[in-house]
């Protein structure tokens, strides 16, 4: 096979504070090919990217762009020479319709904008995609996977020879990755040469070719069908991984059991004016962990909200033990012991220029553990935080860096360390996984099975179906801020809470 | 090719250096503009020596000068920590001292300890409550803590000038009817003056205690862990069960009962009688002087005091060296940028790179 290299990275190395990202890496894109890039988090992938985008600048290296070397300045000029790139987060204006946004900054020629010649343009290539899109509908109207596609639209309108979509699939459900799939091995063949950054697996079985990316070096460019899911996945951690591993149940509950909370009718209308929560009703047990299926943003943050004192809802009840607590403070919530992990870490989570130790006890500063005749007990903090440390087995320097300076696994446990040791009877987790490399998940997962053992009521929201199938003792899936469906681990596929998910009926009780 | 890189580990070193360059290029900037404006730059800075630091005296009144501000500057550190953009500092001196004004005639004749303490509380209790009002309406409507306090220095302002320019404070006799002041207060109310220097006073001990009460308060205790975290993530802070409204509410009370010492220092230890010209400026400057400190207390205190120095310089800079008053807020100015770059700077290092193969 003799294709025609269209991209090439020579030696290319990018470092950030204190770590290397990317170091020496010869990436070989062909022409017309899907190239997977495939690695853990904080392999270097999207810097690598980020790099052939002209969003940073290599500090050695070279990129060649059909066989000439090319210095982009900034993502401008990375279109110019027909690359384009759809990022993990859209960049998109909520407010303007979906022709706007394509057009919007696109038309670098002229200076008057020309609507109907665009939208002629654009027609001819959603036909040619088979992609049914509204040009005129706002994209705050639109779901997640037709916002993707808008972005990918834009790319297309621009001709782009080379696109770079950074997990694409991360927000999609089964059904809309699948679409989006036919969508990039249609581009292929018409002779775009695909850049996919992906951390799933079946994802990567799927690309012509694959590059596995470990500590910001390239190990080895390889084709998907002369190589194993199990040879790749040991490729990228560089250990044996266990996969797939269905646990044998644990669980002491018995349906006859008084939950210790539940949530009837729960309904919470956002600004948009739309139910984010629609009649919620579950019932959590201790011992037991409760999984919440789901695609992102569909009432999964309102919800873990409200069960954390966070958002009060327009109705409904949610019964701690006999007591309503529904509207009641967060304060109230942690003294219950209630614990929550939130899906935006350094957002809610964590004060990230606070040291390790200021964070382990952040929401309990006043706690007569910590603190003493209105001072902070400084000895006992720290004794604790060197507790935490090795317990959790926290890497980091020493208890005082900031947690910003510590790695997305490693400030997830400093959360599941204050977490797990100020609450004693229900634990939220909300994408306690997101972002983290294998090894973490493992351990994450290890703790909250503990956690369960321990008579923990657990109620775990995931985006990974396999994990909350391992997980799990019962389903909850959400879509539209309505309870779908609630099914058992043990006897559900990912094909029934695919549907659910995708907002189709409940298929069987 | 050389280039600048975030730094991980702190470099006491290297922050000196960054705060001495700052100093030196203030100085630079500062002989610049005295040599623009025609002034023979020698003798300026000799007179700006002459006149804060040559004696004991001048010595006494760069502190007595420094006072107010390291109190304003207090008050600007607690607030803009909770990076709570407060500049109702100058508002709050005017309330501050109104209300230790309206103490000092109600309580008159009481013991002096007792007098003066009640002076000092009430005055405390003016600058907090104007605090607490900007505090509440963000609570409660979600006023911009900017536009509130900006709008309660117009009526405080307003409202002491129409209180001695005219209305029931306003003095006896043509000279405090000419120039807007109240009658001198009486020498019991007056902050006893210090090592009997006739410039220096009670104020100054209060604006040290403030600032030790201050560091304390901000790195050793709950709520000064709580204002910083506020400072550098307030959403987490509510997210684990901090209620930030009450933050915020005792933040202003405590920032504003600071600022509003300022005024009571100025009016009953500095200038013995209630008038608005003597306060100018007080809370804006002290807004500079706590960011100049790098927004901590001890840093304050050495910004406040080198403020303090240059304001009671610049009286001789002006006499001997003819250089022109407003340059002083001119220079204020200058050294607050060359601090504030040096602060960003001291984050940052400098890293040779080698050349592209």
């Amino acid at each position: 096979m003799s294709q025609f290299t269209l991209l090439k990275t020579k030696q290319l190395t990018k470092y950030f504070p204190g770590v290397v990202a990317n170091e020496n890496v010869d990436f070989v894109l062909n022409e017309g090919e899907v190239h997977c890039l495939f690695g853990e988090n904080g392999a270097g992938k999207s810097t690598l990217c980020s790099c052939i985008f002209g969003y940073y600048k290599p500090d050695s290296g070279s990129i060649e762009l059909k066989g000439k070397s090319v210095k982009f300045r900034s993502p401008g000029d990375a279109i110019k020479n027909g690359i384009g790139m759809v990022h993990q987060h859209f960049v998109l204006v909520d407010d303007f319709t979906v022709l706007e946004n394509i057009i919007v900054g696109t038309n670098t020629e002229q200076w008057k904008l020309d609507l109907e010649k665009s939208e002629n343009e654009l027609r001819a290539i959603c036909l040619e995609y088979e992609i049914d899109l509204k040009f005129n509908s706002l994209v705050r109207d639109l779901s997640v996977g037709e916002q993707q596609w808008v972005e990918i639209l834009k790319s297309l309108y621009l001709d782009a020879e080379i696109l770079i979509l950074d997990e694409p699939t991360a927000v999609l459900t089964p059904e809309e990755s699948k679409k989006l799939f036919k969508i990039i091995h249609k581009m292929s063949n018409n002779g775009i040469s695909i850049i996919l950054i992906s951390h799933k697996i079946s994802e990567v079985m799927q690309a012509d070719r694959v590059s596995v990316m470990s500590k910001g070096k390239l190990i080895n460019t390889v084709f998907p069908k002369n190589t194993s899911p199990q040879e790749l996945t040991n490729m990228m951690v560089g250990r044996e991984v266990k996969l797939r591993v269905k646990e044998s149940k644990y669980s002491k509950v018995s349906s006859s059991s008084k939950p210790l909370l539940s949530v009837k009718n729960l309904k919470y209308m956002n600004k948009y004016k739309k139910f984010a929560l629609d009649n919620v009703n579950f019932e959590l047990h201790s011992g037991e962990i409760l999984g919440l299926a789901g695609v992102s943003g569909n009432g999964q943050k309102e919800l873990f909200d409200a069960l954390s004192g966070n958002l009060v809802p327009d109705s409904g009840a949610i019964i701690y033990d006999g007591t309503e607590i529904q509207g009641k403070s967060s304060r109230h919530y942690m003294d219950l012991g209630i614990g929550l992990i939130p899906d935006d870490r350094y957002r809610e989570g964590l004060i990230g220029d606070f040291s390790i130790s200021e964070n382990v006890i952040l929401g309990w500063q006043r706690h007569q553990k910590y603190s003493k005749n209105f001072f902070l007990n400084h000895k006992n903090i720290n004794k604790f935080t060197e507790y935490l440390i090795k317990e959790f087995n926290i890497i980091a320097p020493n208890a005082s860096v900031p947690v910003n300076y510590l790695s997305g696994g490693n400030a997830q446990k400093v959360i599941l360390a204050r977490e797990f040791s100020h609450s004693n009877k229900i634990l939220l987790a909300n994408q306690p996984t997101r972002g983290l490399d294998l090894g973490v998940i493992e351990y994450v997962y290890e703790q909250i099975k503990l956690k369960r053992e321990e008579g923990f009521a657990i109620l775990l929201a995931s985006e990974e179906l396999e994990d909350l199938l391992n997980m799990c003792d019962r389903i909850a899936v959400i879509s539209d801020g309505e309870i779908k469906g609630t099914v058992d681990a043990q006897s559900t596929s990912i094909q029934e809470i695919g549907m659910l998910m995708a907002g189709h009926a409940e298929v069987s009780a | 090719m050389i280039r600048l890189e975030k730094r991980i580990e702190v470099n006491n070193a290297w922050i000196a250096l960054m705060y001495l360059s700052a100093c030196i290029i203030g100085f630079l900037l500062t002989a610049l503009l005295l040599w623009l404006s025609g002034t023979d730059i020698s003798k300026a800075f000799y007179a700006l020596y002459k006149g804060s630091m040559s004696s004991q005296k001048t010595i006494f009144s760069s502190l007595s000068k420094a006072t107010p501000l390291i109190l304003t500057g207090l008050a600007t550190v607690v607030a803009f920590r909770a990076k709570v953009w407060s500049i109702g500092q100058e508002g709050q001196v005017y309330s501050g001292a109104m209300s230790a004004y309206m103490a000092s005639l109600m309580f008159f004749g009481l013991p002096v300890w007792i007098y003066l303490t009640l002076i000092i509380g009430f005055g405390a209790l003016g600058g907090a409550f104007l605090g607490a009002l900007s505090a509440v309406l963000k609570n409660r409507f979600n006023v911009n803590e900017i536009i509130s306090t900006v709008m309660l220095n117009y009526i405080m302002i307003f409202f002491l000038s129409y209180m001695v320019g005219g209305g029931p404070w306003t003095g006896v006799g043509d000279v405090a009817l000419t120039y807007s002041q109240s009658n001198p207060i009486d020498d019991t109310a007056k902050l006893p003056f210090l090592f009997d220097s006739r410039k220096l006073h009670l104020g100054f001990v209060l604006a040290i205690v403030c600032a030790l009460a201050c560091h304390i308060l901000i790195n050793l205790t709950p709520f000064g862990y709580e204002i910083r975290a506020m400072g550098h993530n307030s959403i987490a802070l509510k997210y684990r069960g901090t209620n930030t409204k009450k933050t915020l509410l005792y933040l202003m009370v405590f920032s504003g009962a600071i600022a509003g010492l300022a005024g009571v220092s100025e009016i009953f230890g500095t200038n013995h009688s209630l008038k608005g010209d003597t306060l100018v400026g007080l809370g804006f400057t002290g807004i500079i002087v706590g960011m100049i400190g790098g927004l901590t207390p001890i840093g304050t205190v050495i910004a406040g005091v080198v403020f303090g120095g240059l304001a009671s310089g610049s009286v001789y800079m002006k006499i001997i060296a003819k250089v022109p008053g407003t340059l002083v807020p001119t220079m204020e100015g200058l050294f607050l940028l060359t601090f504030l770059i040096a602060g960003v700077a001291s984050h940052y290092k400098i890293v040779r790179l080698k050349k592209d193969v």
